[in-house]
């Protein structure tokens, strides 16, 4: 099968054909039609002619090696970018295993510590009924906190 | 696929910078005049092209053996390539009426004296440079590909990361863009080129 005479094969049949892109029978069937066909023979020439003024261009280069260069730039950058994240495994829960458990044995040592330890640092609430402060209260200034001369003693109200 | 490329691909991406620079050194020179083509300009292409391989670099732990290197490495620093050409603002088109910048791409008149067969040659080169800038940019990669790097239609259509079909669409339009050039700035038909 050629092609009619009235039709000719488009620039894109014409380019492929020129990259041998076509599959084995369209390539036949505009091979023959070339065989026939000045006019899409020269256009044929036209893209094989392009090709060949590719072919003259110089090779272009960096002039120096750029592996030196870029070694230079991996290291003073930080570390490649995960970008594949690993699948968590047990292990990878084990950091948040510990810490859960070291936050629950720290919560238990200082709620055991409080009601012994921590009465100690305070005075018993029976002095304290008499403040003119209530416990806990901020100071309105120095001399609301220490009575006249308890100061110069040494001696907290 | 490239056997030398892939190995030196896969040692890379698991750490190996030697490897990596191996390839640095096997395809700088494709990756550099690749994006002195695009851009036009010796000092971006310089720029774009250690950003591509470092970029290269950092994504290679998402590279996949089935995918050529050279055909990645390629879709990298187009990426590279067009994100400056939109921040730029425009595509930069180069009047066919101004002489080429120093700098740019080499002028094969700076090798010194040529032979007088070569005439004809330096004519040819020069009005394809021409040809080359005034295309568009979407012209102009698919024609290095195919041209220079000899790129089958399906790595082409990888690297841009579109059809086969609009590969074979758009590359014949993109021929026939440089010959209409050659034809409107020649004064003279492509046949008498080919003559």
């Amino acid at each position: 099968m050629t092609y009619p005479h009235e039709l000719h094969p488009s620039d894109e049949q014409l380019s492929a054909y020129q990259d041998d892109e076509l599959d084995a029978a369209a390539h036949r069937r505009l091979g023959a039609h070339l065989a026939a066909c000045p006019r899409c023979t020269a256009r044929i020439a036209d893209f094989a002619a392009l090709s060949a003024d590719f072919a003259l261009l110089p090779p272009e280069s960096p002039g120096v090696d750029l592996a030196g260069v870029i070694e230079g730039r991996l290291t003073a950058a930080p570390g490649r970018p995960r970008t594949t994240p690993r699948a968590p495994g047990w292990y990878g829960l084990l950091p948040l295993g510990i810490g859960a458990a070291a936050s629950l044995a720290l919560g238990i040592a200082l709620g055991v510590a409080l009601p012994t330890g921590g009465a100690a640092l305070h005075r018993p609430v029976a002095l304290t009924v008499f403040d003119p402060f209530p416990p806990g209260s901020l100071c309105a200034g120095r001399d609301a906190c220490y009575a006249r001369g308890a100061l110069s003693s040494g001696v907290m109200r | 696929m490239d056997d030398a490329d892939e190995a030196l691909a896969l040692r890379a991406r698991s750490g190996e910078r030697e490897a990596f620079a191996s390839l640095v050194r096997r395809h700088q020179d494709r990756v550099f005049g690749f994006l002195l083509r695009m851009l036009g300009n010796r000092e971006d292409a310089m720029d774009l092209t250690q950003d591509a391989f470092l970029k290269a670099w950092n994504a290679l732990p998402g590279w996949r053996p089935e995918a050529r290197f050279t055909t990645w490495l390629f879709q990298i620093a187009r990426n590279a390539a067009l994100d400056l050409l939109r921040r730029r603002g425009s595509l930069q088109f180069v009047s066919l009426d101004d002489p080429p910048q120093q700098g740019d791409a080499q002028d094969p008149r700076d090798a010194g004296p040529l032979p007088e067969e070569r005439l004809a040659d330096r004519q040819r080169i020069d009005l394809l440079q021409r040809a080359l800038a005034a295309l568009p940019a979407g012209y102009r990669e698919i024609l290095l590909l195919r041209e220079l790097e000899n790129m089958s239609y399906t790595e082409i259509a990888a690297t841009l990361g579109i059809q086969e079909g609009t590969v074979k669409s758009r590359l014949a339009r993109a021929r026939a863009a440089v010959l209409d050039n050659y034809r409107h700035h020649a004064g003279r038909s492509p046949d008498d080129l080919s003559a």
